[in-house]
């Protein structure tokens, strides 16, 4: 198998690395197999968000019984099927679902669902039901950990990387600015290179890990001086999506990114403001999609939308809902089977245990599907258990 | 018999036998910075030459004495080192502990017991991520100063009661009845012996022993109530074992041995350098003294593998050694740089102290040198010299330096200072000094050099 770097280390272009034509470096892009080089983009709804009035079950009557100031009216939905629509604010999301690159996964959850946003936080990112388990290592982390793979995740955000993408062997970083990929403009460090590739091993290792480096911030500094075609909106999480189509972009070999949108936690007067996230949300995700798909790059990266539980059927007195159970989760990208997974959990006929919504799916179905159809990693490990795949990869 | 001077440390022989300069390993400038960057983090000019002088005996006595580093080293250094450790944990700010470490490193006068600190704070790697208690992080670093030289078994135990590793690996949720396997797993697995020495059910069983330690007010304590005292049978000896047992039982295995000798050769050698005879000798002499790590080190230091051609410049610095290293070579201690900003340096090259990235450690080698590490690396390269982005005033003054020793040419000196080499042509012809910012600019790009990543 030759991947991007061995074609490099063999390629007599490595030496004019620093002037490699667009049109070259991407040929050598193309040299490398599809499967090693598919990009996950993990992006936590923080909070809990509302997963009635983001997937609507307007047909349910347990929506206008349970929904009495929060209910959106039907004809102002995006509707999907005679029985769901979605939130006024999701127009795009409308959209990608109907070009076949969004997957709705319905009623995603998991047993006995705790409702503390750190427990169940916990939970979804490490992929663990027993709480002794939190504190280990998390479920992309553990899928990077297997034998063999050499790779990395990186959370474009501030604060250290998210227990999802730590593992035990495997390297998580975290960025939030493209600025720590940019190379001081005082020195050419180039300068320091020998001509030709160093007789000595370890030497010439270093010089074309530096070649590798300095081409890639070279790249993002031309990307970041050519007016960019791509729109992104003017917000945090915008802000944070284009940051990892620049890496993308740059050739960064990293192959899971993780970021979130926080602001999920709706307790009072929750209209506006969910209204005000899922329109941020949708726009900045059409805006990155937008940008990859330009690029060229809209076949490898899959989005993963997730929340750490769903809100309560019911809504409370103060115009808002308190944290709730099962909720839906998005896959978004070009090289999906989209379309609608699992069914629609019912409003009325709920979990007796906790009078919430009962779960169709558990979280690790989609974990498992992610990890082996989309990354080709194994997920058994990962998860600690063997679960079902969902059909929304092409395959 | 061989020639006292050819002896070995109690006796070692082999390849493990002293250093002997000769024509063909002559005790030269590139063996001198070699011996200063693999044992600590770079020489000054000044120190190159007093070795050089002295020979390579007095020169690893002086390493292994603790007093290596001679210039930039404050009069009042350990009574500043320790106030600085202690308002760091006052502060509750995680990056006064770091830049407590860094002043340790940088200003110290024994720069291999902060290099074998280093090793320990990987071997053992605990991040603050999870512990959250810098008074307890510092108290562990203290632990690896303090017994890192000396008998692994007292340092593993040391290590296994810590309050931070404690803390870390969840002992105290690890209860009878509700195994936690994580201390017993990282013990075999990490600590000592090394994957494939042992079943999982020796992990289970394992974790049954070390049921019932925790922590009381920030110390190591057993709760009798929590312990599991029925047989467990671990590495094939069944008995009613605790914790301090199979502490024991791991020291004693073979394996052992033979892990704490990979990993003091990984600080000191080339990984593919050695032969399994070279390996085992090494092995088999620790386990003959008690697994004393002071002698492996010495033996290690003092050895012909050690000076060897093929041991020079093939390893990768770690970011802490760069950084370290760079700022002590070209002197930059009057006015200082900040340690707050070199530890944040060392953080962006990807080893943030105290904050290992996960239970494995830093993977080294390598993997040090991501995108972003490379990119860092050559940044900076640029902001020691120019100095205000390292806290500093201003920007080096070169010439000064080179001046102060009587050298006119820079490429050469600063060639010979950071590299341990001469220039070839080539570079001379990739660097001007015509002015103090094109001298700069040189001694940057030397440290951005490839050869400057490598020891």
């Amino acid at each position: 198998m030759v991947t991007r770097r061995d074609f490099l280390k063999h390629s007599s272009l490595l030496a004019l690395a620093p002037t490699i034509p667009g049109f070259l470096a991407r040929t050598a892009h193309a040299a490398a197999p599809q499967r090693d080089r598919r990009i996950l983009v993990v992006l936590e709804l923080n909070g809990g968000n509302d997963g009635i009035n983001t997937v609507v079950p307007f047909a349910d009557e347990g929506y206008a019984k349970h929904r009495k100031t929060l209910r959106l009216p039907k004809d102002r939905l995006i509707k999907v099927n005679d029985e769901i629509g979605l939130h006024p604010s999701l127009g795009n999301f409308g959209k990608f679902l109907e070009a076949g690159q969004l997957a709705i996964i319905q009623g995603v959850g998991y047993p006995n669902p705790s409702r503390s946003h750190f427990q169940s936080m916990a939970t979804w990112h490490t992929a663990r039901l027993d709480p002794e388990e939190h504190k280990g290592p998390g479920w992309l982390g553990r899928g990077l950990d297997a034998p063999g793979r050499r790779s990395s995740a990186l959370l474009v955000g501030s604060g250290p990387p998210p227990v999802a993408i730590r593992g035990r062997r495997c390297s998580a970083a975290a960025i939030d600015r493209l600025e720590d990929f940019a190379l001081d403009s005082g020195i050419d460090p180039r300068k320091a290179l020998a001509e030709g590739e160093p007789a000595d091993e370890m030497a010439a290792f270093v010089q074309r890990s530096m070649l590798d480096a300095y081409t890639t911030a070279d790249r993002l500094q031309r990307l970041a001086a050519i007016p960019d075609s791509s729109r992104y909106p003017q917000s945090g999480l915008a802000a944070r999506l284009r940051i990892i189509a620049q890496l993308l972009k740059g050739g960064l070999d990293t192959r899971i990114f993780y970021t979130l949108q926080p602001g999920y936690d709706t307790h009072r007067a929750q209209l506006a403001p969910h209204s005000n996230l899922l329109f941020e949300l949708s726009a900045a995700l059409k805006a990155f999609l937008d940008d990859l798909a330009a690029a060229q790059l809209a076949d490898r990266v899959v989005v993963l939308l997730f929340s750490e539980f769903g809100r309560a059927v019911r809504e409370n007195s103060s115009g808002g809902t308190d944290h709730g159970t099962a909720g839906p989760v998005f896959l978004a990208g070009a090289n999906l089977r989209g379309g609608i997974v699992g069914g629609t959990p019912s409003l009325l006929d709920l979990d007796p245990n906790h009078g919430d919504l009962r779960r169709t799916l558990d979280f690790r179905q989609v974990y498992a599907t992610v990890l082996e159809d989309w990354l080709g990693l194994p997920a058994h490990a990962a998860l600690g258990g063997s679960f079902e795949h969902l059909p929304v990869f092409q395959s | 018999m061989e020639s006292p001077a050819r002896i070995g440390p109690s006796g070692a022989v082999g390849t493990w036998a002293v250093y002997v300069p000769s024509a063909s390993a002559p005790w030269n400038l590139r063996r001198v910075v070699h011996l200063h960057r693999r044992a600590g983090f770079a020489a000054t000019w000044n120190e190159i030459q007093r070795d050089l002088r002295d020979g390579p005996q007095a020169s690893v006595d002086r390493v292994l004495a603790g007093r290596a580093s001679s210039a930039g080293v404050p009069e009042e250094f350990q009574s500043t080192a320790d106030l600085l450790g202690e308002t760091a944990v006052a502060s509750g700010d995680p990056a006064r502990l770091k830049a407590w470490w860094i002043y340790r490193m940088l200003f110290g006068p024994d720069p291999l017991t902060e290099r074998l600190a280093l090793l320990w704070h990987n071997h053992f790697a605990t991040s603050n991520l999870k512990v959250e208690n810098l008074g307890l992080m510092r108290r562990q670093n203290e632990l690896f100063r303090n017994l890192g030289r000396g008998l692994f078994g007292d340092l593993l135990n040391a290590v296994v009661h810590d309050p931070a590793m404690l803390i870390w690996l969840d002992a105290p949720s690890n209860r009878k009845g509700h195994p936690n396997e994580n201390l017993a797993r990282e013990l075999m697995e990490l600590f000592s012996m090394g994957i494939g020495h042992y079943t999982e059910h020796d992990v289970q069983e394992a974790a049954r022993a070390l049921t019932g330690w925790s922590l009381e007010e920030e110390l190591f304590a057993e709760v009798p109530v929590r312990h599991d005292p029925g047989q467990k049978t671990i590495l094939g000896h069944t008995g009613p074992w605790k914790g301090d047992d199979l502490v024991r039982m791991v020291l004693e295995h073979p394996a052992t041995a033979h892990r704490l000798t990979g990993r003091i050769c990984e600080l000191f050698l080339s990984e593919p350098m050695l032969s399994t005879a070279d390996t085992r000798a090494l092995a088999d002499g620790l386990r003959a003294r008690n697994l004393d790590i002071g002698w492996a080190v010495e033996t290690v230091l003092r050895s012909q593998n050690f000076f060897a051609d093929r041991n020079l410049g093939n390893r990768v610095m770690s970011p802490v050694q760069y950084i370290i290293g760079a700022a002590r070579a070209l002197e930059l201690f009057e006015p200082p740089s900040s340690t707050l900003v070199l530890a944040e340096w060392c953080s962006q090259l990807g080893q943030d102290l105290f904050y290992p990235p996960n239970v494995g450690g830093w993977p080294g080698g390598r993997s040090w040198l991501t995108t972003r590490a490379v990119i860092g690396r050559a940044n900076y390269a640029a902001a020691l010299v120019e100095g205000k982005r390292v806290g500093r005033p201003g920007p080096m003054k070169v010439l000064a330096l080179a001046e102060r020793y009587g050298e006119q040419d820079l490429v050469a000196f600063f060639t010979r200072l950071l590299l341990g080499t001469d220039p070839t042509p080539a570079l001379r012809t990739r660097l001007e000094t015509d002015t103090a910012d094109a001298g700069r600019r040189a001694v940057a790009r030397i440290l951005a050099m490839p050869e400057a990543h490598l020891i």
